[in-house]
C-alpha cells in the first residue's frame, strides 16, 4: 500500500524550475533513497513534502489524506517528520530538551495551564522526558542527555537531530543527507540505524543521501533527480544501470577518434 | 560555601530582604525597593518575548504605559477601588499587546524591531495629545490607593501588593517557560524552520509570548501609577524602552532570574545616578556595551559559570535519572 504519494509536483524559483512534474509513490515500511547531482531538486523534494515549499502544481498524499497546502506544523502533527541537511539544533537547550521539543504534537500544555502547573501538565512533561529518553536510548546516545547540544561532535549533532523526530513518532521520516561528512565506521552505524529504525518503529524513511555505499545498503528502491526531473525510478541495481542515470552524472561518452 | 550561594538560598534571601524591609527602611528606600520589583515584572516580560522567543520587539515601555493610565484613568474618573483598576489596567494592556502582535507576526529582526519603536512613540504620541482623556502633557494626579479595611498607609500597601504580584508573577513565568511554551519560544527563536517542521504553530507562539509579555507591562504599569500617585506621557518615552532593554541585556537575556537579576541592578544604578540625568544615560551605555563585549550572556551568565544551582533547564527535573 502506498503510504506517500507524489504526483505531478512543480515548482519554480523566478525562472529556474526545481522541480518539473515529478511523481513517486513510497510503500508504507519502504526505505526511500532520493539521489541525483547537485542541484537535481532533492532538497526541494523534500521541502514540499513537509510544507515548507508549496508546490506550483501537483499534489502530496499521505495516507490517503492531501498534504499539498498545509502548514508545516500541520504536516508534522499528522506524522511527517524530517531533519536537515545542516543540522539545526536549538542553541541554549541540552540534547534532552532539544528531543522533548520534538515531542510538542503529543503535548496539550497551554500557557495557562503551564503556568499554574495544573496536574496534567505536570504529568505530560514526566512522559515526555521519559519517552525522549526512550529514543536517546534507542539511538545510544543517552549518555550526552544532559550535554549542551550543539556542542556535541558533528555526528552526535546528526544523531541528536533524528531522535528529535523519532520522539514525536512520525510514521514518514524525511532525512536530507544523514551520513553526509561521516567516517566510514560512522556510516555504517547509520545503515544499522536505519534498519532499526523500520524495523523496531515500523517508519518509512525518505532519505536523500549522496553516500552511494549507504544509499545501495539500505534503500529498498532508488529515485534519482536530474534538473528537477525524475530520470529514473527502481532498484539500486536497475537504477545503476541506467543509462540516463549514468549520463547524469558522468556526462554524455564522448567519442575520441573523432 | 558555593552550594550556600545557590539560587534557591539567594532567592529566598532575596525575598526575606524585601519582606522586612519596611520595618527597618526609610520612606525613601521601600520607594526604591518598589520600583525595583515593578522592574522585576517588566524585565522578566520581556525577556520572555525578547530572550526566549527571540523576537527583537520593544511594545513593552507603551504597554507599561497603557497600564499605569487605564488604571490610574479608572481610579480618577470613577474612584473605583484598587482590585479593579489594577486588574484591570493589566488587562488591557494585554489587548493592546495582542493587537499589536497581530500585525508584528508578520515581521522579523530589524524591521520588527522598528515597527514596534514606531509604535512606542504613537503611543507616546497618544499620552501626551489625547486631552479629553489623557490630560494630554501635563498628565493627572492618581487619588491615592484605599487599602482600608486594613490598617496600612497606601505606601506601605503598595509595597506589600507589588511584593506579593512580584511573588506570583515570576514564579508563573518559571513555570512557563518551564514547559512545551518555553521550549517552543527557544526553538522558534533558533530556527522557524527546525520548529515548524516539529509540529510547532510559530503564529501561535509568538502570539504567546506578546501575550504574556504584555500582561507583565500592563501589571506593572498599574502598580507604577499607584507608586508615583502622578501619571505623565514622559513616563514612558524611549528612554524606559532603553531602561527594559538594558536590563534585559544586563541581567542576562533568555534567562528568567537574568531578568530578575538585571531590574535590581539597573533600579539601583539608576537611583544612584539620580542627581544626574545626564551620567544615567551614559553610565547605561557604558553598562551594556561591557555587557555585550565582556560578559554577553549577562551577569546571570557569570554567575552560572561559578556557582553551581543556577542554571535553567527548560523543563521540570522530576525523578533523578
Amino acid at each position: 500500500m502506498s503510504k506517500l504519494i507524489v504526483s505531478d509536483v512543480s515548482i519554480s524559483f523566478g525562472g529556474l524550475k526545481a522541480l518539473d512534474s515529478v511523481s513517486f509513490d513510497v510503500k508504507q515500511g519502504e526505505i526511500r533513497g532520493i539521489i541525483g547531482p547537485n542541484g537535481a531538486g532533492k532538497t526541494t523534494m523534500l521541502n514540499v513534502i513537509s510544507g515548507i515549499n508549496k508546490p506550483d502544481s501537483g499534489t502530496i498524499t499521505f495516507d490517503g489524506t492531501l498534504l499539498s497546502g498545509l502548514k508545516p506544523n500541520k504536516i508534522a502533527a499528522k506524522g511527517i517528520g524530517r531533519t536537515f541537511q545542516t543540522t539545526k539544533l536549538f542553541k541554549g537547550m541540552t540534547v534532552l530538551e532539544n528531543v522533548m521539543t520534538g515531542a510538542h504534537s503529543q503535548l496539550r500544555a497551554t500557557p495557562l495551564s503551564a503556568a499554574f502547573n495544573f496536574p496534567s501538565v505536570a504529568k505530560e512533561e514526566e512522559e515526555a522526558a521519559d519517552r525522549a529518553y526512550e529514543v536517546l536510548e534507542f539511538m545510544r546516545m543517552e549518555r550526552f542527555a544532559d550535554h549542551e547540544a550543539t556542542l556535541l561532535s558533528f555526528g552526535q549533532q546528526r544523531l541528536v537531530e533524528i531522535a528529535r523526530v523519532l520522539v514525536g513518532q512520525p510514521e514518514v521520516l524525511l532525512l536530507d543527507e544523514p551520513a553526509v561528512g561521516l567516517s566510514v565506521t560512522r556510516v555504517s552505524e547509520v545503515e544499522e540505524l536505519l534498519k532499526r529504525i523500520r524495523q523496531e518503529r515500523g517508519i518509512t524513511i525518505v532519505m536523500i543521501e549522496h553516500v552511494i555505499r549507504l544509499v545501495m545498503g539500505v534503500c529498498d528502491r532508488i529515485t534519482v533527480l536530474n534538473s528537477g526531473q525524475k530520470i529514473a525510478d527502481g532498484t539500486a541495481e536497475e537504477v545503476i544501470n541506467n543509462p540516463a542515470v549514468e549520463r547524469a552524472y558522468l556526462g554524455s561518452k564522448v567519442d575520441v577518434t573523432d | 560555601m558555593q552550594a550556600l550561594l545557590a539560587r534557591r538560598n539567594i532567592v529566598a534571601v532575596g525575598i526575606i530582604v524585601f519582606a522586612i524591609l519596611p520595618t527597618f527602611a526609610n520612606a525613601y528606600i521601600v520607594f526604591v525597593a518598589n520600583l525595583a520589583l515593578m522592574y522585576i515584572l517588566l524585565s522578566v516580560g520581556l525577556n520572555m518575548l525578547l530572550g526566549y522567543a527571540g523576537q527583537l520587539a520593544f511594545p513593552n515601555a507603551a504597554l507599561f504605559g497603557v497600564g499605569a493610565y487605564t488604571s490610574g484613568l479608572l481610579r480618577l474618573e470613577f474612584d473605583l477601588p484598587y482590585w479593579i483598576t489594577l486588574p484591570a489596567g493589566a488587562a488591557f494592556a494585554t489587548l493592546i499587546g495582542l493587537a499589536i502582535a497581530l500585525p508584528a507576526l508578520r515581521l522579523r529582526g530589524l524591521y520588527l524591531a522598528l515597527a514596534t519603536i514606531a509604535f512606542a512613540q504613537a503611543a507616546l504620541w497618544v499620552f501626551g495629545h489625547w486631552n479629553s482623556v489623557t490630560y494630554g502633557g501635563a498628565g493627572f494626579r492618581v487619588p491615592p490607593m484605599d487599602f482600608s479595611p486594613l490598617p496600612i498607609d497606601p505606601p506601605t500597601g503598595i509595597y506589600y501588593l507589588s511584593l506579593i504580584i512580584v511573588l506570583v508573577a515570576v514564579p508563573l513565568g518559571w513555570n512557563i517557560v518551564r514547559s512545551r511554551i518555553g521550549r517552543a519560544w527557544v526553538a522558534l527563536r533558533e530556527s522557524e524552520v527546525a520548529a515548524e517542521t516539529l509540529g510547532i504553530d510559530l503564529t501561535r507562539y509568538k502570539a504567546y509570548a506578546y501575550v504574556v509579555s504584555g500582561l507583565y507591562a500592563g501589571t506593572a504599569g498599574a502598580l507604577f501609577s499607584a507608586l508615583l500617585g502622578i501619571v505623565t506621557p514622559e513616563s514612558f518615552d524611549l528612554f524606559q524602552v532603553i531602561v527594559h532593554f538594558c536590563m534585559v541585556i544586563v541581567g542576562g537575556i533568555g534567562s528568567l532570574w537574568g531578568g530578575v537579576l538585571g531590574a535590581v541592578i539597573l533600579v539601583g544604578l539608576l537611583e544612584v545616578l539620580r542627581t544626574f540625568r545626564d551620567l544615567q544615560e551614559i553610565a547605561f551605555g557604558g553598562l551594556l556595551l561591557f555587557t555585550v563585549l565582556v560578559v554577553p550572556g549577562g551577569a546571570i551568565a557569570m554567575i552560572k559559570r561559578y556557582l553551581p544551582g543556577w542554571n535553567e533547564p527548560l523543563r521540570r527535573i522530576g525523578k533523578k535519572r
